[in-house]
């Protein structure tokens, strides 16, 4: 059983829709006009409010209702899915961010449909009628376009990719679909902490101001966080700054921390090892800040300012303020 | 406690790829096994010391290069390793590989399966959860650490989620995928290095396994590489400092960044 339509699964962080999720419900009916599809957002778990938030964006609200829902967890997010599709038919695709819980959940459900599953898109579109996607691979050294020639197509895709649109304005209906969930699936959430409390959520940042072992000392990561506050960003780090113990891990970009793709990355005593740009390389706009004019993080920049990193942010912030 | 572990070997981080034609690739010979899947077998051979009774199956399903990646394992302190398949496999679609290796572990019964986070060459991070799908447990992706207590029933665990740390408690079997952080890889010992050097390689040929449930591939279709797109040239500031601050803030105001 198939259904005409394409879902995006929305994300509910710290009480609000995600930027991503905004992101995404422009791309859904980008694609669902130029195939005459519905779009629909689902709401898995979540509450009334968002349904209705969603509901002026998009003109139709999937709400999937059980209490087991109110925390994220991977194998009853994949249960409730697989129901609704159960239940509605097989839309043709369906995508959500590629965040921590996007990239677990989805591949359940995509192998429980026995259909093909990509993940990390930063690009979506039609490939005559099969959905399609292109993909970073090897780390991003190159880039792969792929194709879904089952239904439902399930997506993940990066935060940041797509332009969150302007003026979405609907009348949208709400459906509530009640779910069954099993009684225990064997895991326990026993605590949760936030790793770097106050502080923004790297990857869904507009602007990420980034440090390096340049900084110099754990101190002076003070001043980069001055920066992204007048700048409204989140702070990142190289692994040379998580291996030096000066930073947590969970601000690691790169290869083996975080994907980035913000509208600003600023790198600050950060030499661009291959390692560091693979995490970073979609933003829109590069800036570096290194003391070393053939350092490499140049060749991955849109500007470059040769300087003492601790020199320059102190200026940056007194040039942004005395503008603004 | 039983523990397998899925690893892969792949192009090392530092080799040259590129686009060679739409429908290939041009890699520079120079493979290693998976960063998160080092990270996997670092993390069993944990478990391990804290419960010396436990068995670690290492297993890499595919082509030729899976031998290489096994006999890392084997210089690693593993003692038993499996060579899945063949060739063919490395056309399969990501489904029917995964489904290849529950099959496969449907026959060891594992009380903990490890993965890599996500694999150096196609990136999927899906492996592992379509693994345990496939088998019906549960899994926890993107571990970064696991609790000593690990008994025969029940482990501890911790995770990133968007900005936070969960910690959990699960019952076995247990499928978990291996983020940094999770198990720090020691270099082997030259001694151990020799003996895997020697090793038999057993492998495992796909006839061997009941295969029929679903078809090798179909679900992906790759229309074409494509070179990742290029920055254009970096303007660097001109003014001295201070200056130069103000200056990187004009250029970054006049283009709408800020
Ligand atoms: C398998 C693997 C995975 C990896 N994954 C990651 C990853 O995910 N993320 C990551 O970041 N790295 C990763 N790395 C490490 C990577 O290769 C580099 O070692 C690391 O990025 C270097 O960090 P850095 O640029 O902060 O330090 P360095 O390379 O030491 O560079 C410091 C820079 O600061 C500049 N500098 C010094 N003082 C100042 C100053 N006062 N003002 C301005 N500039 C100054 C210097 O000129 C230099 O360019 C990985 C490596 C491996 C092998
Ligand atoms: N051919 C393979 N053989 C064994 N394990 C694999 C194979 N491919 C992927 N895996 C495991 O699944 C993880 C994620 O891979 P991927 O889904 O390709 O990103 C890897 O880190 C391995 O642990």
């Amino acid at each position: 059983m198939m259904c005409n339509e394409i879902w995006v699964i929305a994300e509910i962080r710290q009480g609000r829709l995600t930027r991503s999720t905004h992101q995404l419900l422009g791309a859904a009916r980008k694609l669902a006009d130029e195939r005459n599809l519905q779009p629909a957002a689902l709401l898995i778990g979540g509450e009334q409010v968002h349904a209705e938030e969603l509901a002026q964006k998009i003109p139709l609200v999937l709400r999937i209702e059980n209490s087991g829902l109110e925390t994220y967890e991977a194998v009853r997010y994949a249960h409730a899915l697989r129901q609704l599709i159960e239940k509605r038919g097989r839309p043709k695709v369906i995508m959500t961010a590629a965040g921590s819980s996007g990239v677990e959940f989805m591949p359940r459900v995509a192998m429980r449909c026995d259909s093909g599953y990509a993940s990390y898109c930063v690009d979506l579109f039609w490939e005559g009628e099969e959905p399609a996607c292109r993909r970073p691979v090897y780390g991003g050294k190159v880039y792969e376009e792929l194709a879904i020639s089952t239904v439902p197509a399930f997506f993940t895709v990066r935060p940041g990719v797509f332009p969150v649109p302007e003026n979405l304005s609907e009348t949208g209906r709400v459906e509530t679909i009640p779910i069954d969930l099993p009684e225990d699936t064997g895991l326990r959430i026993i605590e949760r902490k936030g790793i770097s409390p106050g502080k923004k959520d790297l990857s869904e940042a507009l602007c990420v101001v980034a440090g390096g072992r340049g900084m110099g000392t754990p101190e002076n990561f003070k001043l980069l966080e001055k920066l992204a506050e007048v700048l409204d960003g989140a702070v990142g780090v190289s692994r040379a700054v998580v291996d030096a113990g000066w930073m947590p891990h969970d601000l690691q970009v790169g290869k083996s921390g975080k994907t980035v793709s913000p509208g600003l990355y600023i790198a600050c005593g950060i030499s661009g090892a291959i390692h560091h740009v693979l995490g970073m390389n979609t933003a829109k706009v590069v800036v570096a800040i290194n003391k070393d004019p053939d350092a490499l993080i140049f060749r991955n920049a849109d500007y470059g300012l040769v300087g003492d990193a601790l020199e320059v942010i102190p200026e940056l912030i007194k040039a942004i303020k005395s503008k603004t | 406690m039983k523990i397998a572990v899925l690893i892969k070997q792949v192009p090392d981080h530092e080799a040259l790829v590129r686009v060679k034609s739409e429908q290939e690739l041009d890699i520079e010979n120079r493979y290693v096994c998976s960063f998160f899947d080092e990270i996997a077998i670092e993390a069993a051979l944990n478990i391990r010391k804290n419960h010396p009774e436990s068995e670690i199956t290492a297993i890499s399903a595919g082509g030729k290069k899976a031998v290489d990646a096994l006999r890392r394992a084997v210089a690693l302190g593993i003692d038993q390793v499996e060579h899945l398949g063949d060739e063919s496999l490395e056309m399969a679609d990501n489904c029917y590989l995964a489904y290849v290796l529950a099959e496969r572990l449907k026959a060891i019964q594992p009380d903990l399966i490890i993965c890599g986070k996500q694999a150096g060459d196609d990136d999927f991070a899906a492996t592992g959860p379509m693994v345990a799908e496939y088998l019906n447990i549960p899994h926890v992706s993107a571990v970064v650490s696991l609790g000593s207590d690990a008994d025969a029933n029940q482990v501890t665990l911790g995770r990133e989620v968007e900005g936070e740390i969960w910690y959990l408690e699960s019952n076995f079997p247990l499928l978990i995928t291996a983020e940094k952080g999770l198990a720090e890889p020691h270099v082997p010992v030259v001694m151990r290095v020799m003996k895997a050097m020697r090793a038999q390689i057993p492998g495992i040929p796909l006839n061997e396994l009941d295969l029929k449930d679903k078809k090798q591939q179909g679900r992906l279709r790759r229309l074409r590489y494509t070179v990742p797109p290029e920055r254009a040239d970096v303007a660097m500031m001109r003014e001295p400092y201070p200056q130069n601050a103000a200056e990187l803030i004009e250029h970054l105001k006049k283009n709408g960044v800020i």
